[in-house]
């Protein structure tokens, strides 16, 4: 039995700290790690929960990320509550072991602590490592900041075990601006937490010695489409179980979260779409135009990345008298549009208001987002919607320094 | 006839990818298979002859139409080292305690390492086409080579 | 909002400092940001720790600040450091130096015309004859406490034994002293 942890009513806690009180509040059953900046203090912690007694799992070292999801897959498979955390380089040699988790249908969490990708080899936070991992088959949550990195992680494991779901499951959170910040977070006490997430329930598990089963079959043309196809379909209907957990959620907690976050947006006219601690900046943005220049400005932030809210983000624009969006995109787009714009643009392009869209790359390898321009770029979709057309390049680069960087042009309306 | 492999009512009882193809709705989470068709206890002492094995193992599928060549086993040469037994990629040899039985022909694909790692002479086990009849084959087993002067 | 800048080398516990600060000021109520810019830096790099603190939540993540107070925790840093960078009119400085208040800003031209808001004490020596060594993170939260008026003197040393609860007795009481003595001291 695991001790129990003192923790205050109100704590303050960086991201990585408060995702490593998650997973010991969930009493992970085993971590398998290769601990790698900015996402170091999260294993490491769950490692000294276990040393000193507040959690029952096993820490596993290994000699790589690549070893450390495959020992994820392998103590899944058999039948424990699994968790880890990776950034960046540790990642992208993950990569090959997220599908087969996915596909494998194994309910891992995995705390990404978003770092830029090598090269130039860099240390802080962008999302080229999320952008990396979007078609890995895992639910994708993002925390803005230190509290909701908590509360996601502890909502991952219940939305990822739950029987309708069975699907890995990513809790992002910004590295450094969140990882490294301490802030004001209420945790819950262990036994609250625990009751949240709940026991363990195993699903065809190696360890049942009565029924003998295979895991990770070779399909072929035969019988690998059928398979991805269910799992996608999977991947699709847990929106509603990721609904009904975050209702749990804000019944327990008050604290309330939705598959795309809105602000300021019933009455907006432009707004920025983004993701990451960048999403609170941008409201701050909303908040001071309205109030210092009359421009009506809101933030739309997809809470949950994957499954994408397709649904949602068509509704919120729908819903609102948009004119222009700038979709933000914090990862090198390799030669195409940010994803983000492209997967705004598409459900945009579905709705009757159709507001026009541009994209900004920004913030890569951890350059500072302000508030300003946030702002700037606010206003400068303002200036698209009283033109009614896009009056700069649709792609452009912000914060970057040496002659303004764009792409494409058009003067549809 | 040299084969004793225990039969069996569910060995390569089809041809391995002659299942029944359902759709994505009835394909298994995760690609999980069954190995067995029924709950289990201390299965690792029963032999795979009593074993009540699911559709979805590939006991119960043959590959034998993959061969070409097949091994034949002589059981008049054969020293029971158990070296074919131990080299076999699928589990091909039959061997029960410690002798050799014969070969699994619904899961041979005629690969021929039990060949190579024989060691007897003349050799107790040589590929032959996989259409010959054993005791024909039999019949032209070769003489003890003699040492060279 | 109150913006705080420190300026520190990696291992003088600035992000200590920093985190420590925000767990006192967390405990009245208000909202605060505690953060640091480090990572590949080693020991004795130059670095930077930020504190915002604020009555309503705040969700300003951009690491530049106009800070109300910068923070110089390393005598050095005063000459290398640029900082007064983003600084305001009111911005109020607290340097560690072993040097009086005028020889320093003399020989630091960003200070000139800033000389009734600029504040020196020794933290390193106060930090070395009370703790036993170079930690000049408490008591640099001492001489804050005296600019700032954040907190009273025994209001601010209850709450920082809370925050050193995990430490020895015998560093608590000679953080105590650290940070009476710097607030006592600074000028």
């Amino acid at each position: 039995m695991a001790k129990k942890f003192e923790i205050n009513e109100i704590e303050v806690w960086d991201g990585n700290y408060a995702a490593s009180q998650a997973l010991r509040q969930a009493q992970v059953d085993v971590v398998a790690a290769y601990p790698i900046t900015p996402s170091t203090p999260i294993v490491e912690g769950y490692g000294s929960y276990v040393a000193n007694g507040y959690v029952d799992g096993e820490f596993v070292m290994v000699e790589s990320e690549h070893a450390a999801m495959s020992a994820c897959v392998g103590a899944a498979a058999a039948g424990g509550r699994v968790a880890t955390a990776t950034s960046s380089q540790g990642f992208a040699l993950m990569a090959e072991v997220l599908y087969q988790a996915s596909g494998m249908r194994q309910p891992i969490v995995l705390t990404v602590v978003n770092r830029a990708l090598a090269s130039p080899l860099n240390v802080r936070g962008d999302h080229s490592d999320m952008y990396m991992g979007r078609d890995a088959g895992w639910i994708n949550l993002d925390a803005f900041n230190a509290q909701e990195a908590y509360d996601l992680t502890l909502c991952a494991f219940r939305i990822g075990e739950h029987l309708d779901v069975r699907l890995p499951v990513m809790v992002h959170q910004d590295g450094f601006t969140t990882s490294h910040k301490a802030q004001k977070v209420n945790p819950l006490q262990d036994e609250a937490a625990y009751k949240f997430v709940g026991d363990y329930v195993p699903v065809d598990e190696m360890l049942d010695f009565t029924r003998a089963v295979t895991h990770g079959a070779q399909t072929e043309e035969d019988w690998h489409f059928e398979h991805k196809a269910k799992q996608h379909k999977a991947l699709m209907d847990s929106r509603t179980v990721i609904e009904e957990i975050f209702a749990d959620f804000k019944a327990l907690t008050g604290r309330e979260y939705k598959r795309v976050e809105t602000y300021l947006l019933d009455d907006a006219e432009v707004a920025i779409v983004a993701l990451g601690s960048s999403v609170e900046t941008a409201r701050l943005a909303a908040e001071e135009l309205r109030k210092d220049e009359g421009i009506k400005a809101g933030v739309i932030a997809p809470r949950v990345f994957r499954p994408f809210p397709f649904d949602l983000i068509r509704d919120v624009i729908d819903g609102s008298p948009l004119k222009a969006i700038a979709a933000m995109d914090k990862s090198a787009p390799g030669g195409a549009m940010g994803a983000l714009f492209n997967e705004i643009s598409a459900a945009a392009y579905t709705t009757q208001n159709r507001p026009l869209i541009t994209n900004f790359i920004y913030g890569l390898g951890g350059r500072d987002f302000s508030v300003e321009e946030a702002k700037r770029i606010l206003k400068e979709q303002k200036a698209h919607a009283d033109a009614g057309h896009i009056t700069t390049p649709i792609q452009q680069f912000s914060g970057l320094r040496g002659p303004k960087l764009g792409f494409f042009e058009t003067k549809r309306s | 006839m040299s084969q004793n492999v225990p039969g069996t009512a569910k060995r390569g009882i089809r041809e391995l990818g002659a299942e029944t193809k359902v759709g994505w709705d009835e394909v298994t989470q995760g690609v999980v298979l069954d190995s067995f068709a029924e709950p289990v206890k201390d299965v690792a002492h029963i032999r795979p002859e009593d074993r009540d094995y699911s559709d979805f193992n590939s006991y119960t599928a043959t590959v034998a139409s993959w061969r070409v060549l097949k091994p034949v086993y002589n059981s008049d040469i054969c020293i029971d080292c158990q070296n074919c037994w131990v080299w076999c990629p699928d589990t091909s040899i039959i061997s029960r305690d410690k002798q050799m039985l014969g070969i699994d022909y619904d899961h041979c694909k005629g690969c021929g390492v039990c060949v190579e790692v024989c060691p007897t002479n003349p050799k107790s086990l040589l590929m032959f086409d996989t259409n010959e009849d054993l005791d024909v084959a039999l019949s032209q087993w070769p003489e003890k080579k003699k040492k060279e002067q | 909002m109150v913006e705080i800048r420190w300026h520190s080398r990696a291992g003088q516990g600035a992000v200590t400092g920093a985190k420590g600060l925000g767990t006192v000021v967390a405990a009245t109520g208000k909202e605060v940001q505690a953060y640091a810019l480090y990572g590949s830096a080693k020991r004795g790099a130059a670095m930077n720790a930020y504190n915002r603190i604020d009555d309503k939540p705040i969700i300003n993540h951009a690491t530049k600040m106009n800070p109300d107070y910068v923070l110089v925790i390393d005598p050095g840093l005063a000459y290398t450091d640029d900082i007064t960078k983003n600084d305001k009119p009111a911005t109020q400085y607290i340097i560690t130096t072993h040097l009086p208040k005028e020889k320093l800003i003399a020989r630091i031209p960003a200070l000139q015309d800033k000389t009734d808001r600029v504040h020196v004490l020794d933290a390193i020596a106060i930090s070395k004859e009370t703790i036993g060594r170079s930690m000049p993170n408490t008591p640099m939260l001492g001489a804050l406490m005296k600019i700032s008026g954040m907190f009273p003197l025994d209001a601010f040393l209850e709450s920082m034994k809370k925050v050193l609860a995990k430490f020895p007795q015998k560093i608590i009481d000679a953080n105590m002293e650290a940070i009476t003595r710097a607030y006592n001291e600074v000028k």
